[in-house]
């Protein structure tokens, strides 16, 4: 009765859109068969598939089957329909700020008690910050494989053509500014105005030959704004624990304000037709940007550059340090037909042999603190050179806060953040809107 | 050798009724299985809140409730009907054109008819890619185009600006009539020469064949590829917004109803407030479709086909 429930369930799925009913493990090998469901860019992938070679390699008879999704809705698509279907990928990766809605629905088999019997990764090897960011009501769901935060990437050759010195620890939103307004140039190498304070807002560039490069890139959405919030001593929720409402205060308008001045007074930051035009991962790697904020993600893209080299610096500062934690997990499937085999995939995946060969992919920050502060993270000759700064950032880490619907709330509050910043919009006004428009979301997600 | 009376169809097989249902059972049993099951069940989950994880809890008219006053949803359902509204005229008008155009025997015809459909053989995704780079605001053909004779203020913003990127949606779609062309060009290739003939000696100017003779003839034809792209026109919205402008600018620009439905659906896990948006698409399918079979009526009582 279930399955054909299940399948009721699935051809309803196929009739709302094009979807199917993904499968997933097949025959169990003697070690086992474990799908896995991960998302990335041809660069990212490639690093998965590594570590699938040297897991079947160590672990005889293994098999892992890697189910890979465009990105990361294709991926929650996949996992959703296939779960409807019956038969889900035993693993799967996911951000902590995707996996709530999962959780809640109780998709997730937990991994405390497999992590508390484990003899081979145990929950004090891993940063803190990162277990809890998986973690309900003190049990652990999921096993944090990387914990990334946001950095500056910038290029060097850039800032040393036009003689700006380089971020450093320590440095404020005002230097940062000001550093982004010395990088920002026109063909001539002369540095430009990026944009006409006087102007209309969202009008066209008027003033002088347009920058063909620009200081910062910084996407509008409310995981790159919120450190700058907190920084500034602001509060993003009414509650980080039970939020039911954005609730941005003085000095998070504060910050919120010279998010927006980025591209309407200042004109640091590209146009909403330039970045159509160009994303700011691919302007940064033709040399078209001084700096880019970014996490971890965007090394294994970079490492490809040849014609420039770069390094990553921590996030300037308001007031005190502070940055966005960017960390995904492995989580078992509740409906997973190998969850010993499973588990064993996430013991050496999260164990040495596996974290380092993760860490040497350049893909992630290792949740755990002995790979973490290994040559295999820390090696100076793969850039970037200064990758401790990943690791300096983890005390001034913060998570988002946990939220079911968050993916909708993301959604509504990116669209928000992005007609702002390109437009000029007020802060007040924005900070109203964020609110209205994503209250009931926060309400459903309780 | 076999006797005739052997190879006769025995028993019940002897109906000609029971051959075509015989026929026709394949087809109608993958109807039933894969458009009918579905569709019901979509139906009822309408009235359901339900994620495809947990079980199915019935809450009556609430996902309606909850659309009546989504303003995602009448975004996208004004959208829809813009659209409809737009491109389905367009789209049967360009192809009534080119089939005009294209019904004769010259020389390079082949060639134009085949230029004509081959954008409709291109996959879904594939050509919005490719409408993706043409787009471009900066770097894209289209505007590389235009700016070497339009005004910087003038030329459009398809992904930036909310009415330029609902034209880029409607101009994508008015390539890709490779069928209705086809069906067109056939429809008055069919036609018989001598009414024409019979025109040409009364006089009758071109504007005049077309509007006396042409359009008459091809009427039912037209009529039928009006509902039908009306009822496509609902879904081929969606790779478009999805893949070249994400339902964007913000915040809904070119979010269309397949669009809502499948975010809904299949990224925020709320299958059954899907489920009841695509009711409401259907409704508003079956309304057009209503409308303009009406106006079709009028028009056949006034031609008496």
């Amino acid at each position: 009765m279930m399955r054909l429930a299940r399948a009721l369930a699935c051809l309803a799925a196929a009739a709302l859109a094009a979807a199917g009913c993904s499968s997933s493990a097949g025959d169990a090998g003697p070690a086992g068969t474990v799908s896995l469901l991960v998302f990335g860019d041809p660069h990212e992938l490639a690093a998965y598939r590594k570590l699938e070679a040297a897991y079947e390699n160590a672990v005889p008879g293994a098999d892992l089957r890697l189910i890979e999704a465009s990105d990361r809705k294709d991926l929650i698509t996949r996992l959703s329909t296939s779960i409807a279907g019956g038969k889900p990928p035993d693993l799967f990766l996911m951000n902590y700020r995707f996996y709530g809605q999962f959780a809640k629905r109780n998709a997730i088999e937990p991994a405390h008690d497999l992590l508390e019997r484990s003899t081979a990764i145990h929950a004090r090897d891993f940063y803190p910050q990162a277990l809890s960011a998986f973690q309900v009501d003190g049990r652990q769901l999921c096993m944090p494989q990387n914990m990334s935060s946001l950095v500056v990437y910038y290029n060097k050759a850039l800032f040393a053509k036009h003689g700006v010195a380089e971020p450093k620890a320590g440095w404020g939103w005002p230097d940062m500014v000001a550093t982004a307004a010395a990088l920002t140039r026109d063909a001539n190498g002369d540095v430009a105005k990026g944009a006409d304070p006087d102007a209309m807002p969202g009008a066209p560039v008027p003033t002088g030959p347009p920058p063909v490069s620009y200081g910062l890139g910084l996407s509008p959405e409310i995981i790159r704004l919120a450190p700058f919030i907190w920084s500034n001593g602001g509060t993003l929720v009414d509650d980080d624990k039970r939020p039911t409402r954005f609730a941005l205060d003085e000095p998070a308008i504060e910050a919120l304000s010279e998010f927006i001045d980025l591209r309407g007074k200042h004109g640091v930051v590209p146009t909403d037709q330039e970045k159509e035009s160009q994303d700011d991962e691919a302007r940064f790697a033709a040399g078209g940007l001084g700096m880019l904020m970014s996490s971890r993600r965007s090394t294994t893209t970079f490492r490809k550059i040849t014609g420039f080299e770069w390094d990553v610096a921590p996030l300037p500062a308001h007031r005190t340090q502070a940055t966005v934690l960017h960390s995904d997990a492995y989580c078992l499937t509740k409906g997973s037909a190998n969850k010993a085999g499973a588990w064993r995939f996430v013991e050496f995946a999260l164990g040495k042999e596996g974290a380092t060969i993760m860490a040497e992919t350049g893909r992630t920050v290792p949740s755990t603190v002995e790979v973490s502060r290994s040559p295999a993270f820390l090696d100076p000759a793969k850039p970037p050179r200064n990758a401790q700064v990943f690791l300096d950032s983890i005390p001034a880490i913060r998570a988002t806060p946990a939220v079911s619907t968050w993916p909708e709330i993301e959604d509504v509050a990116n669209g928000i953040l992005e007609n702002a910043l390109y437009y000029g919009h007020q802060p007040r006004e924005v900070a109203r809107q964020l609110d209205e428009q994503t209250r009931s979301l926060f309400e459903r997600g309780r | 050798m076999l006797s005739r009376e052997t190879r006769e169809p025995v028993g019940f097989l002897r109906s000609r009724r029971v051959q075509l249902a015989l026929m026709l059972a394949p087809f109608l049993v993958g109807l039933a299985a894969l458009v009918v099951g579905p569709a019901l069940v979509t139906f009822a989950l309408a009235f359901a809140d339900y994620d495809l994880i947990e079980t199915v809890r019935w809450i009556g008219f609430a996902n309606f409730v909850e659309l009546a006053s989504s303003t995602a949803f009448h975004e996208a359902l004004r959208n829809s009907l813009g659209f409809a509204a737009v491109a389905v005229p367009l789209r049967l008008l360009i192809a009534l054109g080119l089939a005009l155009l294209l019904h004769r025997r010259v020389a390079g015809v082949g060639a134009a008819r085949t230029t004509v459909t081959l954008p409709s053989a291109v996959p879904e995704v594939a050509y919005g890619l490719l409408w993706l780079w043409l787009l471009n605001p900066m770097y894209g053909p289209v505007n590389q185009f235009l700016r070497m004779f339009a005004e910087p203020v003038s030329i459009p913003n398809w992904l930036t600006d909310p009415a330029d990127a609902r034209a880029g949606i409607v101009l994508m779609s008015l390539f890709t009539i490779g069928e209705t062309f086809v069906v067109l060009l056939i429809t008055r290739r069919a036609l018989p020469p001598h009414v024409y003939e019979l025109a040409a000696i009364e006089g009758a100017t071109g504007f005049q064949v077309f509007r006396r003779v042409t359009l008459p003839l091809m009427a039912p034809v037209l009529g039928l590829l009006l509902l039908r792209d009306t009822i496509l026109s609902f879904q081929f919205s969606f790779v478009p917004a999805l893949v070249v402008t994400d339902g964007g600018p913000p915040p809904y620009a070119t979010t269309y109803l397949p669009l809502f439905v499948y975010r809904n659906a299949f990224e925020y896990l709320r299958y059954g407030y899907a489920a009841a948006a695509t009711l409401v698409m259907l409704v508003c399918t079956g309304l057009a479709v209503f409308l303009q079979w009406r106006l079709i009526r009028r028009y056949r009582s006034r031609y008496e086909w």
